[in-house]
């Protein structure tokens, strides 16, 4: 008798317990919450990541001079073309206070915009250049203002 | 309290069925009331599961031997501690324990994710449920169920399998099986990745401390079923390349993969669809693992199962699986394409990708040699069993080569390394590993495969030192900061890097322990009373061991002991005693066949390992005959054996590390901390410091 009484309660308990959110009308959200990452947020982070790496990896000796400076040209621009996808997707600018790296970034986005890195190699030229110092190719007029 | 729980495990399978369609409709329909249910659905299950595993529990205390089961693996004698593990001490019960862990990751998971992640959720709840329902049909469908009663009710159980009452293999089998199911939680998230065609490298950050928890029990559960089969079966081994031994280091190699070739695709956007088949592989192996241990396919000591019915639901499951998984992948193809490829062959993707195939092929091989004798016996009719020489013969170049492969990965760049740079880093450890070779030469040592892998291991050992010493030598420099300081630092900093450095190493110490076999000495005497045995270990001391002699006891039937001898042998080190060693033979009523307790003398230089082969005259023994006391002893000098623990140490160390939270998980989840390096130095200045 008491193991059928157990039985009854125990089956009516775990109905009641998933047939409420139907019979109710409760639902669960099936959206991304406010507070998470976005898609253009987190291949940013990933974008500033790979920025981070090639930094490390010159100052641990692992790349020399030349790919150094080619490789942080390519992942600049990649991670401005990150960063400008995701502040158009929010419609706001990047604020992350606190992110010494976004300074870079931005200082990097305006060298990249005025022209300095080759557009054909990514070598980051001196202001005021006119040819690539690496692969002597015309730098944009802009540059040389 | 056993009825009701029998009774609790009939609902759930109806609830987890429930859980599984409406999932799988909620996140197709998008209706957040069909979706909850089947989230609580998950819940449900859990605590239905409870229930039927105290009633199991329940029926071992209470000496409830009208269960199948409980009469099969416990008897009156048994102490407490036995009968609550009995749960997880046969095919039955385990496989019950197995899903019981499984709905419980559930759960945490579930409740983890109510308020974050939720696009994932509807599928994740979905598949999770499909695994339990498919495991709860297995319990109740395929003559497995744990609650079976028989038709009458013995006085008394047969108890437990004496080599199962051990302390490491209680903990053991339990370890492994939260290393398999906690698998399935990513396997869960990359299906519904698959289903709502989210496929960047989301799924695998959400999933990254899921698949880690699982990397961790699976390790550690290995190397406790090592620890078993050193302590506990009296071959001096730890490894015998035993079907069972193969099923649980399958998921293992593949689940290593996975954890290295993420990393590409979060990096670089990279491997999608190789990653899709690793984290699907590495679930039906974890699956299969299950399968092999628990159908009685092969024999083995691990296996005892009953009949043929279980494996072909296994293998169904398996099989509907794989080509479902299959379909989703080739379905999502086109969202599943590289943004990246790689751009250099010399270049840390390349490694990866090396080591992933590496993995693959160990994988490959091991299953290979597993599944073959099978096959073998399918075909032709005759059981070929396939030893440990061929799969050392092809697993020692794939394990050398993946081993070299932890000493090159941290080094190289990502993207292309130059010929300049690579001489630079790996200058000085292969000039170390060349050294380390050339003393041990000089010194001795002339066994080829060990003074590799030991030069390998030094060359490991000093990449990984050197990028602590340079990270922690930045770090002190900019930050002003003592060494210690600056090392805890570095290391909480970006724990995932640096926890799996230290894994690393970890695993040198256990490959240095493991050549440690090539200068394994191995005697064999027949000994009276008072006869003396000198055993010369490879590092020049000699051990002398006396038989004191043999003492027999007879068991009470305390854990189902008729009797024990046991040897006493006292020994010498270069003239300088130490402590006693004994070494015993043991019948219980379970098993005609007598088992053998090993005595082990551990240092950190070598195992000094005494088995008692054989007694003269067995009948006498039990009659307490005085002059019944010759023996055969086996005596073994094992080489750095105690490295292989202390590495599985390290290794949980490092995993820990890595998987620990950090402050804000919002960030945690995607991005690690900031170099130190880089983060104080803005780039200009950089390229100064390194010139």
């Amino acid at each position: 008798m008491t193991l059928l009484l157990g039985s009854a309660l125990v089956s009516a308990a775990v109905l009641l317990f998933i047939l409420q959110p139907v019979v109710k009308g409760l639902h669960a959200s099936l959206d991304r919450q406010e507070d998470e990452l976005t898609d253009t947020e987190a291949r940013k982070r990933v974008a500033l990541l790979a920025l981070r790496d090639v930094e490390y990896d010159f100052l641990a000796g692992k790349l020399d001079e030349v790919d150094y400076r080619s490789l942080k040209a390519e992942l600049t621009a990649e991670a401005l073309a990150a960063l400008e996808a995701d502040e158009e997707s929010r419609g706001t600018v990047a604020s992350d206070q606190d992110d010494d790296l976004e300074a870079e970034i931005t200082s990097m986005r305006a060298s990249l915009r005025g022209g300095l890195a080759c557009a054909g190699c990514g070598f980051e030229n001196e202001e005021g250049s006119r040819f690539c110092s690496a692969c002597g190719q015309d730098l944009p007029v802009g540059a040389v203002g | 309290m056993t009825i009701l729980g029998e009774y609790a495990l009939w609902i759930a399978l109806p609830v987890a069925i429930w859980g599984m369609a409406l999932g799988f409709t909620g996140g197709r329909t998008q209706r957040g009331d069909l979706v909850l249910s089947a989230e609580r659905s998950i819940y449900a299950v859990f605590f239905l599961l409870v229930l039927a595993s105290a009633g199991i529990v329940a029926a071992f205390l209470g000496d409830k031997f009208e269960y199948l089961y409980v009469a099969g693996y416990s008897n009156r004698e048994m102490e407490f501690f036995y009968k609550v593990t009995g749960l997880w001490a046969g095919q039955r019960g385990s496989l019950l324990f197995w899903a019981l862990i499984l709905s419980f990751f559930s759960s945490i998971c579930v409740f983890q994710n109510r308020k974050k992640h939720r696009e994932f959720m509807p599928y994740v709840a979905a598949v999770l449920q499909t695994v339990l329902a498919f495991f709860l049909i297995v319990l109740l469908f395929a003559d497995v169920n744990p609650f079976e009663r028989m038709a009458f009710t013995p006085a008394n159980g047969r108890g437990l399998n004496p080599q199962l009452q051990n302390y490491w293999m209680t903990i053991h089998p339990p370890t492994l099986y939260l290393g398999f199911t906690a698998f399935t939680i990513p396997f869960a998230f990359a299906v519904a990745a698959l289903l709502n065609g989210r496929l960047d490298a989301r799924w695998i950050q959400l999933t990254r401390r899921w698949i880690l928890v699982s990397w961790l029990f699976l390790s550690v559960g290995i190397i406790f079923g090592m620890q078993w089969a050193y302590r506990e079966l009296g071959w001096g081994g730890y490894w015998f390349w035993d079907p069972v031994e193969n099923a649980s280091l399958l998921p293992w190699l593949t689940a290593t993969a996975f954890l290295h070739s993420i990393q590409i695709q979060e990096k670089r956007g990279m491997l999608k669809v190789w990653n899709m088949s690793l984290v699907l592989l590495t679930f039906l192996l974890t699956i299969f693992a299950t399968f092999l241990t628990r159908s009685g396919l092969i024999e083995s000591v691990h296996s005892f199962a009953e009949d043929l019915k279980i494996a072909f639901i296994f293998l169904g499951f398996l099989g509907s699986v794989l080509a479902g998984c299959v379909v989703l992948i080739l379905y999502r193809l086109p969202k599943l394409r590289s943004e990246n490829r790689i751009e250099s062959f010399v270049s840390r993707e390349s490694a990866f990708l090396f080591n992933n195939l590496l993995f693959l092929g160990a994988a490959f091989a091991v299953f290979w040699g597993t599944i073959f004798p099978l096959v073998a016996e399918g075909v032709t009719g005759q059981k070929i069993s396939v030893g440990p020489p061929f799969f050392e013969k092809v697993n020692f170049p794939i394990g050398l080569a993946l081993l070299t492969l932890a000493g090159v990965g941290p080094v190289i760049a990502w993207r292309r390394a130059t010929k300049r740079n690579l001489q630079k880093n790996f200058q000085i450890p292969i000039g170390v590993g060349l050294l380390v070779a050339l003393t041990l030469w000089v010194m001795g040592a002339r066994h080829g495969l060990a003074l590799v892998t030991w030069s390998i291991c030094a060359f490991v050992v000093t990449v990984i030192a050197t990028e602590f010493w340079k990270g922690t030598r930045a770090r002190a420099r900019i930050k002003g900061e003592g060494y210690a300081v600056a090392l805890y630092h570095l290391v909480t900093r970006n724990r995932r890097r640096w926890g799996g450095y230290i894994v690393h190493v970890a695993m040198v110490m256990i490959y240095f322990g493991f050549a440690g076999a090539a200068y394994n000495v191995d005697v064999r005497k027949h000994m009276l009373p008072g006869d003396q045995l000198e055993v010369v270990s490879p590092f020049g001391h000699t051990y002398t061991l006396t038989y004191e002699g043999l003492s027999v006891s007879i068991g009470k039937g305390q854990r189902n002991l008729l009797w024990q001898a046991i040897a006493t042998v006292s020994v010498e080190k270069d003239g300088v005693r130490q402590d006693f060693l004994t070494t015993e033979k043991r019948q219980y009523v379970t098993s005609a066949q007598l088992m053998t307790e090993v005595g082990v003398a551990s240092t950190i230089q070598e195992d000094l390992y005494l088995i008692l082969a054989a007694l003269d005259d067995v009948d006498g023994v039990i009659a307490a005959d005085s002059q019944a006391q010759g023996i055969d002893l086996q005596v073994l000098v094992k080489p750095f054996v105690s490295w292989i623990w202390f590495g599985g140490l390290m290794l949980a160390l490092g995993t820990i590390i890595a998987l620990w939270p950090n402050a804000d998980p919002r960030r945690a989840a995607v991005r690690p901390e900031p170099e130190p390096e880089a983060e104080a130095t803005p780039a200009p200045a950089m390229a100064g410091a390194a010139d």
